[in-house]
């Protein structure tokens, strides 16, 4: 009952605001034009059509497909190296310190200053893209390794040292479970950024994908068709963060308040 | 896999003192390096022993260092002078021969509570289709059978330290150091874990260290209480024996004549020690 309370409550929401775009972006209310010019707003009416229309024609599914093997490459790459980085420089503490401020520096780097490089460097495809979402997943989830190691139990610990584990037992049934907790609260963040190094590093520079597609757009003024790719974006985005959020159930399922299955006795 | 404990008479080399305790701390010292970079001294001039089988108590004001004196004998803390001897052998590293039953939670909470059992087992090599029986076996006394397939966070304090206390127990090690185990738990609680307690315990008496702030707890379980002063630089300020008879139950003995003399005794020695501690909190607060 709650939850259908909210879910109404949720798409009424939605609702009323599709509606005040549409009435403020068509009806004119005594000027020359509606409130919102639908020049520079567009209306949802035509949003909507554009991407029926895109989907329907097919072309969209290439650029999608384009972004979405870049944000999963720069992932994928980006969180693996994140974990092992986090790993090596959380169990050696001296190789951390002395790479530190390295680490920092390159962290405090607005991210997009380095897509021209890369541009240079991996041209005009997709591994400029990918190396974006890289530097942005990589960070993530390296500090979320290396913090999620480092902060392990020390009784948790202490007690796996006294039932007799060597080095390879304690990684493999203390410190892998820890930094996979770690790396999975990072993910949603995670994979977010992997798509916005994509849809950046396109919209810089590239010949297909969303980013693409919505500078495309942009460049002669449709605003229709960028609202049109932001909405598709905002679905992809959701969409894979649902996914997410079932693998990590899945995963996590010894966490406190992470499923309805958990009671005191 | 020589069940036989190494018998004193069977030895020529190591000091014939040491080889009949299962634990000897002698002239132990334990110091801590303060931020400041000064030294805290927790515990010296520590002479205690713990005879293979005997089950040996340790009260003492809160932050006497009594934990200090475990984490010593497990080998999980240097000590700053004397020397640990485990069966004879001065100790190096960690303690093998012991297992350790921690005041706070230790249990593994990414696994099962059978996972975590079971996995005690894998340092010894076990396999894990054999591990998972034998950890079943363990839950089952522990009276979790029920409960095997639960992470800790589903269970309550009392049953994740009946998990902690399985997943010691089925390594089968030979000294038992206990650290407040039942502390957090509530009174109930901590009858009913004494008793467990007492009844796996009897089954193959092991050597146990038993450190608790609870003079009545200690009395109920232990053959010898060891009373400890206030800290810092704590020292074994009293010795006793508890003449009761076993097997023991943990709630009726309390009721005993014997159990109040001696409660009388020791609290006569303890409470010295407690009331010093407690001014010295009011001298710092």
């Amino acid at each position: 009952m709650k939850r259908l309370n909210l879910l109404a409550w949720q798409i009424g929401v939605g609702l009323a605001f599709l509606a005040a775009w549409h009435v403020f972006s068509t009806v004119k209310f005594g000027g020359a034009k509606p409130p919102l010019d639908p020049f520079f707003f567009s209306t949802p009416l035509d949003v909507i059509a554009r991407t029926w229309k895109s989907f329907a024609s097919g072309e969209i599914w290439r650029h999608l497909w384009i972004t979405l093997v870049e944000t999963a490459l720069a992932f994928g790459i980006g969180a693996s190296t994140g974990v092992a980085f986090g790993f090596g420089f959380a169990l050696r503490p001296k190789l951390a310190a002395i790479f530190d401020p390295y680490i920092k520096m390159a962290n405090a780097l607005p991210r997009v200053v380095l897509a021209p490089i890369f541009m240079l460097w991996f041209g005009l495809g997709i591994w400029s893209k990918v190396a974006l979402g890289f530097t942005l997943v990589f960070f993530i989830v390296f500090f979320n390794v290396y913090q999620g190691v480092r902060e392990v139990s020390p009784v948790v610990l202490a007690n796996a040292r006294m039932l007799g584990m060597n080095d390879r037992q304690l990684m493999r049934h203390v410190y892998w479970p820890a930094a996979l907790t770690w790396m999975f609260s990072s993910l949603h963040t995670a994979v977010g950024f992997a798509l916005v190094g994509a849809v950046v590093g396109e919209y810089l520079g590239a010949s297909a994908g969303l980013g693409y597609k919505i500078h495309e757009a942009e460049s002669v003024f449709d605003t229709t068709g960028v609202f049109s790719g932001m909405v598709i974006l905002a679905a992809v985005v959701i969409i894979i963060d649902v996914a997410m959020t079932m693998v990590e159930r899945r995963l996590l399922v010894w966490r406190p308040n992470h499923d309805s299955g958990a009671h005191q006795t | 896999m020589a069940a036989a404990t190494p018998a004193s008479g069977l030895r020529t080399e190591p000091a014939p003192a040491l080889a009949r305790n299962a634990v000897s701390l002698e002239g132990l010292a334990i110091a801590f390096a303060l931020g400041s970079g000064g030294h805290y001294r927790a515990v010296e001039q520590i002479d205690l022993s713990v005879a293979d089988g005997e089950f040996v108590a340790i009260v003492g004001p809160t932050g006497c260092g009594k934990s200090t004196l475990l984490n010593a004998a497990a080998g999980l803390l240097k000590p700053a002078e004397g020397r640990v001897g485990i069966y004879g052998e001065p100790l190096s590293g960690l303690n093998r021969r012991a297992g350790y039953l921690f005041q706070q939670d230790a249990l593994m909470p990414w696994k099962t509570a059978l996972a975590n059992v079971a996995v005690a087992l894998e340092p010894q090599g076990v396999g894990a289709a054999e591990a998972q029986e034998r950890a079943r076996q363990w839950l089952g006394r522990v009276g979790l059978s029920a409960f095997a397939e639960r992470y800790p966070h589903m269970l309550s304090g009392g049953q994740r330290k009946r998990v902690a206390l399985a997943q010691m127990l089925i390594r089968n090690p030979e000294i038992l150091l206990m650290d407040e185990p039942f502390g957090p738990l509530d009174a109930q609680t901590r009858q009913i874990m004494g008793n467990l307690l007492l009844d796996l315990w009897a089954a193959d008496r092991k050597a146990v260290m038993f450190v608790t702030h609870d003079l009545e707890e200690a009395i109920a379980l232990s053959d010898r209480v060891v009373v400890m002063s206030a800290g810092p630089a704590a020292r074994i300020v009293g010795d006793y024996s508890v003449p009761l008879a076993r097997p023991r139950d943990i709630a009726d003995i309390r009721l005993d004549k014997v159990f109040h003399e001696i409660q009388r005794e020791i609290w006569a020695t303890l409470k010295v020690e407690v009331q010093k501690a407690y001014a010295q909190g009011e001298g710092r607060a």
